[in-house]
């Protein structure tokens, strides 16, 4: 069986990335987002009046840009919390040398709140989420005491389906749920990473604190529940109030889990190949990892198609509207792309086990699954705006000369995702990088499947 | 007088790693047709002997897609070919393939599972009914708490002398050339 980890091969400090190697990439990641916020909270805040053109401007464009970098980055830490707290619940064994890792990315999520105020704007609100503008038209106008009886006795196409749907989409609960997320989830997560840091620096270590994470991460599943159907309800479903589908969170959440252990892998990999990790991770480590992205590869199908099939299948007029927008002309090519390239490829590809052992071969898979999900959230934000993917901006304000969105997009992309870098890599220099004195840091070590 | 064959040597070890040992011993002999039994699964032992990775999966992965090419193939031949059926006014061409999409699934699952089972069966030449190492009486605490090694006579390399010695210096004791009725 080759050869056997024992408690002499773990350093009693753990392994630290070393000081200052990842200084400059830290440095570079903060400077681009420091500088991408600002140029855009500039784009979304100044010249940008409240009621003024809907997606027209680029104000307006580059919100939906914002929300598409947002998703796709919250996704990722998401997924980090998710294969946390289920390493948790679970209590298992084998994914302790990971877990510091899930633990960093799942710290990321509260910083994300930070991206996310700019939704709180009315201003930024009124490109976004039409509801809002009826809500807001509504409120304090007329003989009516407030928006939901406005909305009551209404004669706008469709005030009946807003009234109705009044106890969960108003202005109030929205900005609680908001807060709720991010302090809810965050501070969960923050909590379980205390937990664990402070098991490294106990010198009479026992499980305590292992029981202790444990039972909490059972109702803190349920935290995480909530806010990973409704973050995604909220902000991203939302954008079509007139919409129905009791599928999406789940579609969100398998997309979520997917790329969040993708990206770990991806960190595990590079941290390998650095030279960190060499004792307490195996190729069999690599091969679990591989075998739940494939796992959430097929999920993730199962899921989108499911809520295609059913839609398609009932043909109910609210439902339907979003498919036949997202699969008619040019959009079409994206779905379709979705359906080859994030199912067909990775089903095909992760489906031999010695792939997943790989790191040559992983490190490009994991890369492609992050490209591909990106198309998959765009195709969520992006159509809701207006133009194609290949129609420039033939009217309105422009930003670059060819008028393109993809420059907004990706302007966005790169800020969040500089944001998103810093925290992530800075969180992973401030601890070591497994809890070396965890009571099953052993059986993880030596893990074999 | 009933003619005899000769299945082989059977080795007897003391324990789990004694076995695991052992079959390192073989395998770097250079055996090929020889097994390991012990009353509950030892880990590793499949690397210990030595033992490359089975077709199954590829015999699986064949079933599979049999499965999804046998459901497409049931739907679109049956509802758009043979009998094109409009149902709420969808399409009865290449695009109705969503429709098929849940029978393909299951096809899949049923063809593999089959595949997985039956190839499971042929690749281990079951059923069958008797086998020649319970002529051995030592041979009826496999279930229990006896830990053994048999290489059989069918091994190139096997020969009466050089295999008993081997088993010897692998540790085995109670060492019983087993043989079988020939028919």
């Amino acid at each position: 069986m080759g050869h056997f980890i024992t408690s002499k091969d773990i350093p009693a400090d753990g392994e630290h990335i070393a000081k200052g190697k990842l200084a400059k990439p830290i440095m570079v990641c903060g400077i681009v987002a420091l500088v991408g916020i600002i140029v855009s909270i500039c784009l979304l805040l100044l010249n940008n009046p409240y009621k003024g053109e809907a997606a027209d401007t680029v104000a307006g464009r580059y919100a939906y840009s914002w929300l598409f970098a947002f998703a796709f980055f919250v996704s990722l830490t998401l997924g980090g919390c998710f294969w946390l707290l289920l390493h948790h619940v679970s209590n298992s064994g084998w994914g302790v040398s990971v877990r510091r890792l899930m633990e960093h990315l799942a710290c990321v999520f509260p910083w994300m709140g930070i991206i996310a105020i700019p939704f709180l704007f009315p201003s930024v609100q009124q490109h976004l989420f039409e509801w809002m503008n009826i809500h807001r038209g509504f409120d304090g106008v007329g003989m009516y005491g407030s928006a939901k009886d406005a909305l009551h006795h209404g004669h706008g196409q469709f005030d009946h389906l807003l009234y109705a749907k009044h106890f969960y989409m108003n202005l109030p609960f929205w900005l609680g749920r908001m807060v709720f997320y991010f302090v809810g989830l965050g501070g969960a997560m923050y909590y379980l990473r205390k937990l664990s840091v402070d098991q490294d620096n106990d010198p009479n270590p026992d499980s305590s604190r292992l029981k202790k994470a444990r039972r909490r991460s059972s109702w803190m599943l349920i935290i995480f529940a909530l806010t990973a159907t409704f973050l995604a309800f909220d902000l991203i479903k939302a954008l079509d109030y007139k919409w129905f589908s009791t599928m999406y969170g789940v579609a969100f959440f398998a997309g979520c889990v997917l790329n969040g252990m993708a990206l770990l892998i991806l960190t595990t990999i590079v941290l390998r190949r650095a030279g960190y990790m060499q004792q307490i991770m195996s190729p069999e480590h690599h091969h679990i990892m591989g075998k739940l992205t494939f796992a959430f590869v097929v999920f993730w199908a199962y899921v989108s198609f499911s809520q295609f099939f059913l839609i398609w299948y009932a043909n109910i007029t609210e439902e339907t509207s979003y498919f036949i927008l997202r699969n008619t002309g040019n959009w079409n090519i994206a779905s379709i792309a979705l359906v080859f390239g994030h199912f067909a490829l990775p089903f095909l590809f992760l489906i031999r086990s010695d792939v997943k052992k790989k790191p040559g071969l992983m490190i490009p898979i994991t890369i492609y699954l992050f490209i591909l999900h990106a198309l998959d959230h765009y195709i969520m934000v992006a159509p809701e705006r207006g133009p194609s993917l290949t129609i420039n901006g033939e009217h309105g304000a422009q930003l670059m000369p060819t008028g393109s969105v993809i420059w907004l997009d990706l302007l966005a992309f790169i800020t969040v995702g500089s944001f998103f870098a810093f925290f992530y890599l800075r969180s992973l220099t401030k601890t070591s990088l497994y809890p070396n004195r965890d009571p099953r840091i052993l059986e993880s070590a030596n893990l074999f499947n | 007088m009933t003619v005899k064959r000769v299945y082989g040597y059977l080795a007897e070890f003391e324990s789990a790693s004694a076995l695991y040992k052992a079959a390192e011993k073989v395998r770097d002999a250079g055996h090929k047709k020889w097994d390991c039994y012990s009353p509950y699964p030892i880990h590793g032992l499949d690397k210990a002997m030595g033992m490359k990775k089975s077709i199954l999966p590829y015999l699986v992965f064949f079933g599979g897609t049999l499965g999804i090419l046998t459901g497409f193939t049931l739907a679109y031949t049956t509802q758009v070919a043979i009998y094109p059926t409009v149902v709420q006014a969808k399409p009865a061409n290449i695009f109705t393939t969503a429709a098929f999409f849940p029978i393909m699934f299951e096809l899949t699952i049923l063809f593999s599972g089959f595949t997985t089972l039956f190839g499971l069966l042929a690749l281990m030449g079951l059923p069958r009914l008797n086998h020649p190492l319970f002529e051995s009486r030592q041979f009826q605490r496999a279930t229990d708490d006896g830990f053994f090694i048999a290489i059989e006579a069918r091994d190139a390399r096997f020969s009466t002398e050089e295999t008993k010695s081997l088993l010897e210096d692998a540790g085995g004791t109670n060492l019983e050339l087993v043989e079988e009725p020939a028919s």
